[in-house]
């Protein structure tokens, strides 16, 4: 193990900007809200204890909304950023493909990676298209109240097939953020933007050597 | 080393299932409904059984055996009032149908105990004026109508035993319609009282534009 010197224990590199961070805090703080909310209406043992429909679908409905206006929002107020967060995120190259291999087997080192590894483009991937198909089928059910045409698609089975999908790649990316000791660092990127400079050689090496 | 844009297809890949499963669902769902049948029921309350539990004004009504009455009035001879007790005495009969709901979940095989419609009519005896049938929920204003010759259709039942148990307080306790012909917005639940009538009244959700005659598969825009 490369022993880190004091003065680089305290130095700290830029992870994330405010923009990036915002949007994952939105998506964190709305997604929280519409799963407890949806549970709500889904499982018959909430919903005797909060009866109250009505009000647990504004709520649900409100986060969506609330989801999507600031994500809006974000994109407007920095523009082009997110969509250079996006092309990182979206392109995969060798060592990638090597990392997502070594990540299944465990065997061997672990290939260099970027700012992003590629279990966090997978991640953000998946996690922003089942937003998507949440998005699309809860609409189809909002207007299926009131509409008969819109009646006729399982929007609600693909609604509960997406928050299964959905749940277990949260459930992991909380595991690696907030317990699993050598990633949990990346909590502090999230919050405060700045990560440990040896942290991010161990673990993004591609990208903390272009710091 | 070549960059691969995995990102954008794996994204697309993920919409593309979801939108195709809208389409596809239907059939997946009916295929997918035993395996709630199979949950022990134990554990009935804590997982999602197939069941999703709709009501218009909480807190759900409560049953109480000491007071609950089923009345039958408007265009019969003999008005009925009658107590837990007398529902219970009526002839029982069982049967299994599936449960769909017009939102597009079913729950098959729901096995039902309860009380044909004839057997209150033998003892209301409706007079030519019984054109349709109110039944009332406990859960007001929750009305839903049946026209008088649909409440003799073979599987309509006042249920109040599903699956080898008395009906739930989520479920409509003590008793439900039940009419596995049509969506579950004519199953009307907690119900305590019919009314015979001449003339259609359009019940809740007929009101919010839903169809009268909710024939599974043939109405409401499938």
């Amino acid at each position: 193990m490369d022993a880190p010197t004091a003065t680089e224990q305290t130095a700290y590199v830029r992870r994330f900007s405010p923009t990036e961070r915002s949007l994952h805090w939105l998506l964190a703080g709305t997604f929280f809200a519409m799963l407890v909310t949806g549970l709500i209406l889904y499982l018959p043992s909430l919903a005797q204890v909060a009866a109250d429909r009505q009000l647990w679908k504004s709520i649900h409905l409100g986060a969506a909304i609330a989801f999507w206006g600031g994500t809006l929002l974000l994109l407007v107020s920095a523009p082009g950023e997110l969509q250079r967060t996006a092309r990182e995120l979206d392109s995969f190259d060798e060592d990638d493909r090597r990392w997502l291999r070594w990540a299944v087997r465990r065997g061997g080192t672990e290939p260099p990676q970027g700012r992003f590894n590629a279990g966090q483009k997978l991640n953000s991937a998946l996690i922003a298209g089942l937003m998507v198909v949440f998005t699309i089928s809860g609409t189809l059910m909002y207007l299926q109240e009131t509409d008969a045409s819109f009646r006729g698609t399982s929007a609600i089975l693909v609604h509960d097939v997406a928050m299964y999908v959905a749940v277990p790649i949260v459930l992991g990316h909380l595991y690696l953020a907030l317990v699993h000791p050598s990633t949990r660092h990346s909590l502090r990127g999230m919050a405060l933007g700045t990560v440990r400079r040896d942290w991010a050689r161990r673990h993004h090496p591609k990208w903390e050597r272009e710091l | 080393m070549r960059d691969v844009r995995m990102g954008r297809r794996v994204f697309l890949g993920v919409v593309g299932a979801g939108v195709a499963g809208l389409f596809a669902g239907s059939r997946l769902s009916r295929a997918a409904s035993p395996i709630g049948s199979v949950v022990p029921n134990a554990l009935h309350d804590l997982v999602p059984d197939g069941w999703r539990i709709y009501s218009v004004n909480p807190p759900w009504p409560r049953f109480d055996p000491a007071t609950y009455r089923l009345t039958v009035a408007g265009a019969v001879e003999n008005q009925l009032s009658l107590t837990w007790d007398e529902v219970m005495a009526l002839p029982q009969d069982t049967q299994t149908t599936d449960f769909h709901c017009v939102t597009g979940w079913t729950v098959g095989n729901v096995h039902w105990t309860g009380v044909r419609l004839q057997h209150l009519w033998d003892m209301a005896k409706p007079t030519a004026e019984a054109k349709y049938a109110n039944f009332i929920s406990m859960e007001q204003p929750y009305v839903d109508t049946l026209s008088f010759k649909q409440t003799l259709l073979p599987q309509v039942m006042l249920g109040h035993s599903m699956d080898g148990q008395p009906l739930t307080r989520a479920h409509g306790a003590p008793m439900r319609l039940v009419i596995p012909e049509m969506y579950g917005y004519k199953n009307v639940k907690w119900l305590t009282r019919i009314d015979l009538v001449p003339t259609l009244n359009a019940g809740f959700w007929e009101q919010r534009g839903y169809d009268v005659d909710a024939w599974v598969g043939r109405s409401n825009g499938y």
